[in-house]
């Protein structure tokens, strides 16, 4: 069961903090490194959502994203929409596919289920790459941010972007931690655990899990709109299913199942790109070490090995309650 | 209550329920028993709804649940236990309760309130590990509780829905005698008005808590009657008690 305990809400603010400072104190290059997690925290924290706490490891969250960006780009751009309904649009239509992909993979579990949602991505992608109307693998561009200029706040600038970014990070796990401590993900838990017993007990476990997929998908959808206003520019790239596996390499390094190990993830993550591709193009190795070692040390993550550490420490040996958050 | 119409179901060449018919008033105990490969879990199995039977009906409260699926007759107020323990493994005892209870109160599925933190929720939880007598392990990790508490604890799951009807499938199967005697005490706690069906190959079971015993044989159903009915028929003799005694 999921927990919002003291010290990942600490982590979190202190992460949050730490990467306000980091925007306003660097340059731009540290702002627009900001954003990149930002954006991809957003990803790693929905994809965790459902991997982590309903079992269902998507390779769709990079479709959802794109699939949310080039619905605000329809809205805004081709149909001259204010970018605020437009963005809802986007958002709307990334819950409504994962709604869809949950629905229709129903049942399938597992290696399946990964499959199935690596096929509804790949499509999504095929579809904006040919669409010329969209601009098809060109991209398309003319998007514009939210107009925050009634209330002073000026988007054009790269640090209110940035800090922009990382409220939408706070939001967005505020809303994945409030719904996991209801009785909806209480319930997708129990699924995650032992679906088949939660059926015997009167739950529809496939309108339960086509919902969880439909709400991620819908925070997945939120890193789409601020992907868009970041370079105000998009391309089938983002649907790419590599996106995804990148979401995914994101949730395992940080933490499956503790909805804060994947910001952390995600901070290293993109900070590791950077700083080692100064010195070689393979950082994609230091990557692939890093995780077969979370892999090989138990699969906990980083921040699931740290409060593994921390748990024992503070309970007596032999009376380590095994309670696991997820 | 329970309603099983001529209950047919086939795999391929063979027929594994023949013809089972049998009603179950509100609040009776039935026992079903038979020898092994008497067709007890498949048409268990049925009523539950995880096999579809070739032909025939099953009713509760008179309306057909033929066409519902597992979670939909579980909502009906059917429920079930299982013959090995089926829990929720990498939680709580009480955790487990908790997600049975909201289950069967309709609440598993609001994104504004915690069914952990629901009033009536816990009530349940309360009550049913007093019955199960899990009181004092509700915090315990399933997966560090022995097997005769994880066997409370299915039957647990099962009650804490608060069914109308409850499905127990060899509820005994691999206790020891002091837990077969509490398990007994706890049949016999529960609601009189609670319809119970339970498959069985226990005869001391069935004698003591069955209000009528229905016996399967090569799916068939070969007797129906009340324990001492049973005690005294010869084809019940002939076909299981022969062979339980000879055990015995």
């Amino acid at each position: 069961m999921f927990r919002q305990s003291p010290a990942r809400t600490l982590v979190l603010l202190a992460t949050l903090a730490g990467l306000a400072v980091y925007a306003s104190a660097g340059g731009y290059f540290a702002r627009e490194i900001v954003v990149e997690i930002a954006i991809l925290a957003i990803l790693a924290i929905s994809l965790d959502v459902v991997a982590g706490f309903g079992g269902m490891v998507s390779l769709a969250h990079g479709a959802m994203m794109g699939l949310s960006a080039y619905t605000y780009a329809i809205f805004s751009v081709k149909l001259g929409w204010p970018p605020l309904p437009s963005a809802l649009m986007g958002i709307g239509a990334s819950a409504l596919f994962g709604t869809a992909i949950g629905w229709i993979t129903g049942r399938t579990t597992g290696i399946f289920f990964i499959m199935a949602t690596l096929a509804f991505g790949q499509m999504a992608y095929t579809v904006f790459f040919k669409w010329r109307w969209l601009g098809g693998d060109d991209g398309l561009g003319g998007l514009s941010r939210f107009d925050l200029g009634w209330l002073g706040i000026k988007m054009g600038d790269s640090l209110t972007f940035a800090f922009f970014a990382l409220v939408m990070v706070l939001a967005v796990y505020a809303a994945a931690a409030w719904v996991l401590r209801t009785a909806f993900g209480r319930t997708l838990t129990g699924i995650h655990t032992n679906e088949d017993r939660m059926r015997a007990l009167g739950v529809s476990t496939v309108v339960h899990r086509a919902q969880a997929l439909g709400f991620s998908a819908m925070l997945a959808g939120v890193a789409g709109i601020i992907a868009a206003q970041h370079i105000l520019y998009i391309s089938p790239e983002m649907l790419v299913w590599t996106v995804s596996g990148e979401v995914l390499i994101v949730v395992i390094l940080g933490g499956l199942g503790t909805l804060i190990g994947p910001l952390l993830g995600a901070v290293i993550f993109v900070l590791l790109k950077h700083e080692i591709s100064a010195y070689t193009n393979h950082w994609h190795i230091v990557i692939g070490i890093l995780l077969i070692a979370t892999v090989l040390s138990g699969g906990r993550g980083i921040y699931g090995q740290v409060e593994h550490w921390l748990t024992r420490r503070t309970q007596p040996a032999g009376k380590t309650a095994e309670a696991p958050d997820a | 209550m329970l309603e099983v119409r001529k209950l047919c179901k086939s795999f391929g060449g063979l027929q594994v329920t023949r013809n089972v018919s049998f009603v179950l008033e509100p609040g009776e105990r039935r026992v079903i028993l038979g020898p092994n490969g008497a067709g007890k879990t498949t048409l268990f199995n049925q009523l539950v709804g995880t096999l579809t039977p070739s032909s025939g009906d099953i009713l509760v409260q008179g309306r057909s649940v033929m066409g519902l699926s597992v979670s939909a007759r579980a909502r009906e107020g059917l429920s079930r236990s299982y013959q090995k323990n089926n829990l929720f493994e990498d939680l709580s005892v009480r955790e487990n309760l908790m997600l049975a209870a909201a289950a069967g109160q309709g609440k598993a599925r609001s994104i504004w309130r915690d069914s952990f933190r629901d009033a009536e929720v816990r009530e349940t939880v309360r009550e049913v590990a007093q019955q199960v007598a899990l009181t004092d392990m509700l915090d315990m990790p399933v997966r560090s509780a022995s097997y005769g508490s994880r066997r409370q604890l299915e039957v647990g799951l099962a009650l804490a829905t608060r069914p109308r009807i409850l499905l127990m499938d060899e509820p005994t199967s691999g206790v020891g005698p002091t837990m077969i005697e509490s398990f007994h005490r706890l049949l016999h706690s529960l609601p009189r008005e609670l319809t119970v069906l339970i498959i069985e190959h226990d005869m001391d079971l069935a004698f003591d808590v069955a209000d009528r015993i229905t016996v399967l044989n090569f799916g068939e159903v070969v007797f129906e009657g009340t324990p001492d009915e049973t005690r005294g028929n010869k084809v019940v003799r002939d076909i299981y008690l022969g062979d339980w005694q000879a055990n015995a």
